[in-house]
């Protein structure tokens, strides 16, 4: 554990660090005529409609992450899942009847931009909590700036296994790989009684980490994996992989993907020959992974996070009010940001407007309402949260449905 | 389980091929447009995606026939390709030559910046309405789509085919790609056949786009760039403006990285193809299938780069300008503007190595993002790994960048103009994939945590004010040596062999050695940067200067005006600073930025400050 900088009060408390008062004021007014306009809400534009029921000076957090740029669409997913928490929040009168609303600031993620960012939240007084980034490059390289600030630096999105080591003002809900790959290898193994594993994962940080705990977990369970192969982010044609992975002959797929690239092997998995069950990891949970994948996705297993037909309050209240403000199907990652907002304005509610008294709130909030977890707690030492929940689905018809316990027949139907 | 005689190397080789297919349908078009106006064409790819929306749109939203949303695609684009011809490149024709390379690069920022505005940046499915037989071939099987991309990659490259050689407005076509001023004193429209050959390779272009769209179901608005720079290495294997050539390029492209993948595994695809890149163009540097010999490019009729006469700064103003800078944080407490002048300082680095190197002796490199990531990890590794301490492993980083960086790039020594620009794109794509795969050194995609903070005597130089000064007083000793190096005999003499190789050679000037030279000076600094931005950001991985960065710096470098070192300086500042200040514009920012940078080409194409 790095020791922590002596605590800099100094870096946000000068006056002539505040200079965005009224540039802010302007800017709202035309970022509301620009949402108006695209039919997008920016900023906290979506919740101020609702913000009536909480009046009193606004509460701030800080948003560092991608709009614009290649993983625009994840930040997009953002926004959506902020905009409603927030919509719930303030409706219900906010924090003590001061509505919450937030800055987001594009990074493109991109380390460069987002230490920009990172400089910029600590030195507005107004932020009481920053959330994100999206990668790893560019959530770790803020880190120190908000560690020596004294400003919590909260990673939703950062399951890179040393991210909250970079300090004690750096906290995640990030669902923790070592938690979570081993759900999915019982799935794979103990449910589907898979014995020969082939992976495919994302070769980056969180990929390759999953990737590793996956394999260990499998080998406890008594299966062999008989192929593990990395990709790249942008990657679209995986017919040579599928190939190699065919000759080793497997009798299960696991993919440790995102939605787009998961669609994409598996539609490429029935023209090279592979008729065996997949077994995805929960991020591939989106509309999206059905749509882009089409009928090669039918008979794909996976341990999503949530189910919107899962009868918990928290997914219940956060499914509903989804579909009815964004007239589309959730996925992971606006609720992962759903979530994040929930944090925020527990940690808020108990520190109040002072940043360090908000780092020692996450030590004693416990059981904060969660779409991923049920009820968060966070542990203070490792500063992430335990006991993900998970249900097991299988996509049939089209659709995600609970796995009834049936063997897998056949991946393409 | 799957018995088939050949084995699976069958399968290796139709899937190369079945990839190799869709790489030719982005080939073609880059090698018709290059064919004509040595041009490489950034856009192309984002003409591409623009296909592939408006393919979206027929098909999802207005429901028409096949046939009817192929023949709007086409003419889509070909409007679009006429429009960039004539609004983008044709203002641009006596400019350098840098600048039309540059404009494409600015007009796929707002083709693809509107596309993500306009359709949101989620990927949308693109559902294909051919039927869906199969036709089964060793362990695996084509689908209609397939044959139907072949048809159209092969039907198209032999209709140009015909077009080029049998009509009189392809002889106008080639007499211009031959020699513009000679075609035109011939009386040919030179102008009318730019804009033919635009909108012909943009129509392709953006069926290409619709194709492949349906072939991965999956379309969204930054598609374009990959799948433009793989066409770009196809069409360079097969030859640059040889539209059968580029066919071949990219279906030996496909092989090469599907034979890869079955040796290597998958981690190694794009690594394979980029080596091989480079094996090609330094064994055959006209492409694989282009005639043996070939006049050389240009001979005597200036390069590359077009001299103009440079803004010279006042020495006065300069000395107030560094003492204004190193007194600023006196002046403005405000972190958030020293982070991001500190930030420029940082890519002002970057922008004076490549400004030496594209700018002074005319090798335009694409792939200089490799150099700061060589020096970062050199630099990351030796303070973890060696327990150096960092203020000895930063100059140590330079010493080792300048030393791979100058290795890497020598084999590229020997080519001129557009081909430099593509092996060093290649080299900074293999410095990357080297640090995804090396894990026992690098750490894989894991990347290095943790990386120490510069400090002296024990004490961490983290606030604001060091962020600001270290880069800035990095620059300006960097930035005073350059100044010194390039008035000097050194300097004339990296001039004169960018302004003629021929000529310098024939004067005694050792080309290797003195681009050998400038290379290592370039690495060093380069690399000391890189080093600097690894100690600041604390965590790095292959990911964090990925090839956008090289673009950046290019555009920084032409934007101050080549070979210009306060040039350099400020089209950092510019560029670092611009998106910064569009901040507020939200999700338009980039589309602001796009825009700006095309009307700075517009009308100053040979920089700010002019080349030197």
């Amino acid at each position: 554990m790095p020791t922590r900088p002596p605590f800099d009060r100094s870096v946000f408390r000068r006056p002539s660090a505040q200079p965005g008062v009224t540039r802010r004021t302007v800017l709202g007014g035309a970022l509301a005529l620009a949402g108006a306009m695209t039919g997008a809400g920016a900023l906290a534009g979506g919740s101020a409609a609702h913000a009536a029921a909480a009046s009193g000076e606004p509460l701030w957090f800080g948003v560092s992450g991608p709009l614009t740029g290649p993983s625009a669409q994840y930040g997009a997913q953002w926004k959506k899942g902020f905009d409603l928490a927030l919509d719930q929040i303030n409706a219900d009168g906010g924090i003590q009847g001061r509505p919450l609303r937030y800055v987001f600031e594009d990074s493109q993620n991109d380390p460069r931009q987002s230490i920009a960012i990172a400089q910029k939240f600590v030195a507005d007084p107004r932020i009481l909590i920053e959330l994100g980034d999206f990668s790893s490059p560019a959530s770790m390289a803020a880190s120190p700036i908000y560690q020596r600030a004294g400003l919590v630096q909260f990673g939703f999105t950062n399951s890179h296994p040393d991210f909250t080591k970079g300090g004690d003002f750096v906290w995640s809900n990030s669902i923790s790989q070592a938690e979570e790959q081993p759900n999915v290898a019982d799935f794979a193994v103990t449910s589907l009684k898979l014995k020969r594993l082939a992976v495919l994962h994302l070769n980056t940080d969180w990929g390759r980490t999953s990737k590793d705990i996956f394999v260990k977990a499998a080998k406890e369970r008594g299966a062999e994996v008989v192929a593990a192969e990395g990709y790249l982010p942008e990657e679209k044609d995986f017919r040579s992989t599928l190939v190699r992975v065919r000759e080793a002959n497997p009798d299960g797929i696991v993919l440790i993907s995102y939605y787009a690239d998961g669609a994409a092997i598996a539609r490429q998995l029935k023209p090279v020959g592979l008729t065996q069950p997949v077994v995805a990891v929960g991020s591939v949970y989106s509309p999206k992974f059905l749509e882009l994948g089409g009928e090669a996705v039918n008979g794909v297993h996976t341990r999503a996070n949530f189910f919107p037909a899962e009868p918990r309050p928290e997914v219940q209240r956060f499914v509903a009010a989804y579909r009815a403000k964004h007239n589309e199907e959730p996925d992971a990652f606006a609720a992962y940001a759903y979530d994040a907002v929930l944090v925020a304005q527990a940690v808020i509610a108990a520190g109040g407007t002072d940043r360090t008294a908000i780092r020692d709130a996450f030590t004693r909030v416990k059981d904060i309402p969660s779409v991923i977890f049920g009820k968060a707690t966070f542990d203070p030492d490792t500063r992430r949260v335990s006991g993900v929940r998970n249900v097991k689905l299988v996509v049939r018809d089209g659709a995600f449905a609970l796995w009834d316990g049936a063997p897998p027949t056949s991946a393409t139907n | 389980m799957f018995p088939t005689s050949f084995g699976p190397w069958l399968d290796y080789t139709i899937n190369g091929l079945v990839i190799g297919n869709i790489y030719a349908l982005l080939a073609v078009g880059l090698a018709l447009i290059f064919g004509v106006s040595h041009l490489i064409n950034f856009a192309h790819g984002s003409v591409y995606m623009v296909g592939a929306y408006i393919g979206w749109l027929g098909i999802t939203k207005l429901n028409l026939p096949l046939p009817v949303t192929f023949a709007a695609v086409a003419v889509g684009c070909g409007l679009l390709g006429a429009v960039i011809e004539r609004v983008g490149l044709r203002p641009l024709r006596n400019a350098p030559r840098i600048a039309p390379l540059l404009a494409t690069i600015g007009l796929s920022v707002v083709l693809d910046q509107s596309a993500q505005l306009l359709f949101s940046p989620d990927p949308r499915a693109l559902p294909t309405q051919l039927p869906s037989w199969r036709i089964a071939i060793g362990g695996g099987s084509i689908g209609a789509l397939d044959l139907l991309i072949a048809g159209v990659g092969i039907g198209s490259a032999a209709l140009l085919y015909g077009f080029l050689r049998f009509t009189r407005l392809g002889w106008a076509v080639r007499a211009t790609a031959l020699d513009r001023d000679a075609a035109q004193q011939c009386g040919v429209d030179v102008d009318k056949v730019n804009r033919t050959v635009f909108a012909i390779a943009s129509a392709l272009g953006g069926v290409s786009g619709l194709l492949v769209g349906m072939y991965y179901n999956t379309i969204d608005p930054n598609m374009g760039f990959q799948a433009g720079l793989k066409g770009i290495v196809a069409q360079l294997i097969g030859g640059v403006g040889n539209v059968p050539g580029a066919i071949a390029g990219s279906l030996l492209l496909g092989l090469i990285e599907s034979y890869g993948i079955a040796l290597f595994g998958t981690s190694y695809r794009n690594l394979f193809a980029f080596v091989a890149l480079i094996l090609i163009l330094v064994l055959r540097p006209n492409g694989l299938f282009a005639k043996a010999r070939r006049l050389p490019p240009e001979p005597l009729t200036g390069t590359f780069i077009a001299p103009s006469r440079p803004l010279v700064l006042p020495g006065w103003l300069i000395g107030l300008l560094i003492v204004a800078a190193l007194a600023l944080p006196f002046a403005v407490q405000q972190p958030y503007l020293l982070q991001t002048l500190g930030n420029a300082w940082l890519y002002a680095l970057l922008a004076l190595s490549l400004t030496l190197v594209a700018g002074t002796v005319g090798q335009v490199s694409l792939g200089h993002a490799g150099l700061l990531a060589i020096g970062a990890y050199a630099s990351a590794l030796l303070a973890l790994d060696a327990g150096i301490p960092v203020l000895l492993a930063v100059p140590l980083a330079g010493v080792i960048a300048a030393a791979l960086g100058t290795a890497l790039v020598f084999p590229a020594f020997r080519l001129r103009g557009h081909y430099v620009s593509i092996a060093t794109l290649a080299v900074g794509e293999i410095v990357t994939l080297v640090i995804l795969n090396w894990e026992s050194l690098t750490r894989g995609p894991i990347g290095v945590t943790g990386v120490p903070p510069l400090s002296v005597a024990g004490t961490p130089l983290v606030s604001g004010q060091w962020v600001y000064w270290i880069p800035l007083v990095v620059l300006l000793v960097f930035a005073g040596v350059q100044t010194r190096l390039l008035s000097s005999h050194l300097g004339r003499t990296l001039r004169a062999i960018r302004e003629d190789d021929v000529a310098a050679r024939s004067y005694g000037v050792d080309l290797n050695r003195y681009k050998g030279l400038a290379f290592a000076v370039a690495g060093f600094v380069a690399g000391v940067g890189g080093a600097l931005m690894a100690h600041f950001y604390s965590y790095i991985n292959h990911e964090t200067f990925p090839a956008p960065v090289s673009m950046l710096a290019l555009t920084m470098v032409i934007l101050g005006g080549l070979g210009n070192v306060a040039g350099a300086v400020l089209g950092a500042v510019v560029l670092v600073g611009l998106p910064e200040l569009f901040r507020a514009a939200a999700e338009y920012r980039m589309l602001i930025y796009g825009v700006v940078l095309l009307l700075l080409i517009r009308f100053r194409p040979q920089g700010l400050l002019g080349t030197v």
